[in-house]
């Protein structure tokens, strides 16, 4: 690795020779494995390594990023005169400016532990695990009518090299099991899934409790045949810690990115220190917790620190990049990430969560005499610039006078940013982020985790066919 | 520039394979070139280029598949992964519907897909390009904030199977987007506009940004607006995603497996006559065109949905294998690292006789949508979502623009209920078209 590393530090070199006032030089490895497995077939067994260079420099004031996947020292040489050529092609348009705060150089290696590697585990034993978890949710019924498994595991390596003197390196494994269970009946059909993953080797598939991992994909997928269409209309709603972390990641968090800030696309920009949310709201993001999101250093090479973004409902934070840092202030605490090298670095969202309060699930509900509770998150996202998301759920049920009545299915929630965070009411202490995931921004996925005790949120439109 | 080789390592891989004792194997070698320039706040913020090159082998032995991909083109990685993906496929289990790959045929080359501006294109000129579109926004309101850009991508594919296919391939294409962001006070003006095409000169930038103005100060002063079922319009740019759900819920495997809301709709009336919808992979210069498919099946167009009937389903050979039938020509094969699924090419609905002012005129209290996806749960076919711009209508008039406001139901209520198409719409890369569609009743969920 060392040569690689030369060859990083010569091109940033280099870049300041050709008049660059910084440059950063990043090579990023990722080796990935994965099974399919459909009604109790392996059909296809995959793998492929990523592998590349990518370049980013500040000319004349302005941004230029090239990248290759064939980082030979004189292809690296030519993407680093594409990065400059890029940078000078729009030094003449009218623009957002290129600054970034300087910080202190890093030098440093992190490999993140495991206790078993995906690679010292045979294909044939990964297969054979695969098939009896995925057997579990196909004789759960004789309603199941189709069951799949993905298992991937993957390797990162990224080497951050930059002019300040940034020397990191940073190798994580994660590994995920994905579970998607088809039931039906007559014309009715329903989807039930499971997933889990972190950064961690093939341990998390050992650890695997079949009958509570893939039989719960499909016993939602057999229960939701029976379950309802949902009331339409505003109401309190009750979220279980899933799609209160989807919540927080979609309604909240996309608004707190530094980038978003300064370029004008939050609804919270110009509400730092302001009260934003019920006094029982404090979010967290947090890159150094154990989650699908971990990660020490991020890809601009700045260590990673917990970002407390909202206290006890007052705004108090974004999460920065060194270029949101220095247009907006605050202190870069690790927050730019980049699919791969081709991609450049913008400001992502780690384990993102809300902290937990001091209620039990039943001290939630109880307050409630009509709503709507939800459980299982799909997908969300948000407009932030005039906050407003989306949040699809796997299922839900009624709430009546405190209790859990009637099942539902094919349930979605809209709100308004500003006003779904003051509408919380009442915050459970049973907190629970396991909701790995990937995130899309700009055309780029990335690692993410999110996670919440339950939670009440009055005045919520809930969409549905009744 | 130096051209960078893909025949030799696809030839290579098919050498070693050749000798090897498997059943099935294909190899395909992409290179694409990439340049983009971002705008975010006050205007172009960063110029980049990418370089993507890469292998993939599939190999198939007693029905099970390995798949590998590296982006190495190096004579050592290249065996390394035929090695590997021939190590896989004695792993994976019989697929019982695997039928086998599809053999050589000869098509008509689908003309105009490669446009020779946007394979010169050098980064400088691409970094001029963004100007004209903030520059329309502009002459429409100063002020804005901006999220956006233009990329431009031409890239070249070189395909061999072992059943003898042998496909070069070379396309480019070119995109524009543009989100403007007013702010009044704590009132928000927002909404986007995009273009994309197969040639630069197609993509009218002006427009784009023009539009992307006018459109997000429309959205100035939006209201919540109040449950009810109520009449829909939609625009060409939200009736897409009602179309594409169809079309690719009538998709490979997933369709014929019964795994998705239209696996049972073949031969079923889903809409009033007045619905016709063809597929058409064929049209010269169009985005969603090419000769062959993802497999080296030539492409031909296909009406899906003749009369409100649904005609076809749109397969690849895998699903094509298990109903006894033949390819449609609809295989996608996502680049090098991407498994072959199916899925619809250059959508076309045919026009109405009707126009979006005659819908408004006409409609006494509905909505308007500018923005929404119709995506519905692909297994279920329900569908709650977002109306993320729109328009109260009432006494045939455009008002104000809603906010929160959901609608919900089946996809197939909506399809069944369309009751007027427009004879104007709009065309899409120059393949896809899509019409405005007025639906005669949904359920909304707001206030």
């Amino acid at each position: 690795m060392l040569i690689l590393k030369d060859l990083l530090e010569s091109i940033v070199q280099k870049a300041l020779n050709e008049g660059a006032s910084f440059c950063e030089a990043r090579f990023f490895e990722e080796r990935g494995n994965s099974i399919t497995i459909e009604n109790g077939i392996a059909r296809s067994l995959s793998s492929g390594i990523l592998k590349g260079v990518g370049i980013r420099v500040i000319v004349n004031g302005r941004w230029g990023f090239a990248s290759t996947n064939m980082p030979t020292k004189q292809n690296v040489e030519k993407t680093l005169r594409d990065a400059i050529g890029g940078a000078k092609s729009i030094t003449a348009q009218a623009g957002e400016e290129a600054r970034i705060v300087e910080v202190k150089p890093s030098v440093d290696t992190i490999i993140h532990e495991m206790k078993i590697k995906p690679e010292d585990v045979s294909p044939e034993e990964k297969v054979k695990r695969m098939l009896e978890v995925e057997g579990a949710a196909r004789n759960f019924s004789d309603r199941v009518k189709d069951t799949f498994i993905l298992y991937g595991d993957v390797i990162t390596r990224v080497i951050v090299c930059n002019s300040f003197g940034t020397l990191i390196e940073e190798v994580a494994p994660r590994t995920r099991v994905f579970c998607r269970v088809i039931a039906r009946e007559g014309d009715n059909m329903q989807a039930g899934f499971e997933g889990l993953g972190n950064v961690a080797g093939y341990e998390i598939v050992e650890n695997i409790e079949v009958e509570k991992f893939s039989l719960r994909a499909a016993e939602r997928a057999v229960s939701l045949l029976s379950a309802h269409p949902p009331p339409r209309g505003t109401f309190p709603i009750v979220v279980d810690p899933r799609v209160g972390g989807l919540f927080i990641h979609e309604a909240f968090g996309h608004n707190s990115e530094g980038d978003l800030v300064f370029s004008g696309q939050s609804i919270i920009a110009d509400k730092l220190g302001q009260k934003i949310a019920s006094n029982l709201v404090t979010i967290i993001d947090d890159p150094t917790r154990q989650g699908f999101g971990h990660f020490i250093y991020d890809h601009e090479g700045t260590r990673a620190k917990p970002h407390i973004l909202v206290r006890n409902g007052v705004l108090t934070g974004f999460l920065h990049s060194l270029e949101s840092s220095a247009k907006i202030g605050g202190e870069p605490e690790g927050s730019a990430r980049a699919q791969s090298h081709h991609h450049p670095p913008i400001v992502r969202m780690s384990n993102t969560y809300l902290a937990p309060g001091d209620l039990t699930l039943e001290e939630i509900l109880e307050d409630v005499d009509y709503g709507v509770y939800l459980a299982g998150s799909q997908y969300g996202y948000v407009e932030s610039q005039k906050g407003q998301f989306t949040c699809k759920v796997e299922e839900a049920w009624l709430i009546e006078k405190g209790e859990l009545t009637e099942h539902l299915r094919d349930v979605a929630i809209s709100g308004l940013t500003l006003e779904a965070l003051k509408n919380v009411k009442a915050v459970g202490k049973d907190f629970r982020m396991d909701m790995p995931g990937m995130c899309g921004k700009s055309g780029q996925g990335m690692y993410v985790d999110a996670g919440a005790p339950h939670f009440r949120i009055d005045g919520i439109v809930v969409g549905g066919r009744r | 520039m130096e051209k960078i080789d893909l025949i030799t390592p696809v030839e290579r891989a098919m050498r070693i394979l050749s000798r090897l004792d498997v059943d099935f194997y294909d190899a395909v070698a992409l290179y694409s070139r990439s340049l983009s320039v971002n705008i975010m706040g006050k205007g172009v913020k960063e110029a980049s280029a990418q370089i993507d090159v890469g292998i993939g082998v599939r190999v198939f032995k007693n029905k099970g598949m390995g798949a590998v991909y590296s982006q190495s083109l190096e004579d050592a990685d290249v065996e390394a992964t035929v090695n590997q993906a021939v190590s896989f496929a004695r792993i994976s289990q019989p697929d019982p519907y695997f039928k086998g790959i599809p053999g050589p045929s000869k098509a008509p080359e689908v003309p105009d897909l490669c446009d020779g501006e946007i394979v010169n294109l050098t980064l400088e000129d691409a970094g001029r390009i963004p100007k004209g579109m903030i520059d329309a926004a502009e002459s429409v309101r100063g002020g804005a904030m901006y999220l956006g850009g233009f990329a431009a991508n031409h890239s070249r594919a070189y395909l061999m199977t072992s059943t003898g296919v042998s496909i070069e391939s070379e396309k480019t294409s070119a995109s524009a987007y543009l989100q403007p962001v007013y702010r009044e006070g704590d009132d928000v003006g927002s909404s986007y506009e995009f273009d994309f095409a197969v040639s630069l000169s197609e993509i009218d930038f002006y427009k784009v940004g023009k539009r992307a103005a006018e459109k997000a100060i429309e959205q100035f002063s939006s209201r919540k607006a109040e449950s009810g079922s109520l009449p829909l319009i939609l625009s060409p740019e939200s009736s897409s995603s009602l179309f594409s759900a169809l079309l690719s819920a009538l998709s490979g495997e997933s369709a014929v497996k019964g795994r998705t809301f239209a696996s049972g709709l073949l031969g079923k009336q889903i809409a009033p006559e007045i619905l016709e919808i063809e597929d058409d992979g064929t049209i010269p210069g169009a985005i969603a065109s090419s000769t062959y498919d993802g497999e080296g099946v030539p492409k031909r167009p296909l009406n899906v949905v003749s009369r409100g009937r649904v005609m076809t389903f749109l397969h690849n050979s895998y699903s094509a294998g298990i109903m006894n039938t033949e390819s449609t020509g609809h295989a996608i094969r996502g680049g090098y690292r991407g498994q072959v699924g199916a899925g619809p090419s250059n959508i076309r609905v045919k026009p109405g006789d009707s126009s979006l002012e005659e819908m408004i005129a006409e409609t006494k209290k509905g909505i308007l949508i500018i923005n929404a996806s119709f995506s519905p749960n692909m297994v279920s076919g329900e569908f709650s979502t977002t109306i993320d711009e729109g328009f109260l209508i009432e006494n045939g008039e455009k008002k104000h623009p809603v906010k929160n406001l959901m609608a919900g139901g089946h996809i197939m209520d909506l399809y069944r209920d369309i009751e007027l198409i427009s004879k104007e719409g709009r065309t899409f890369g120059k393949g896809f078209f899509f019409p405005s569609i007025k639906i005669s009743q949904v359920k909304l969920s707001g206030k």
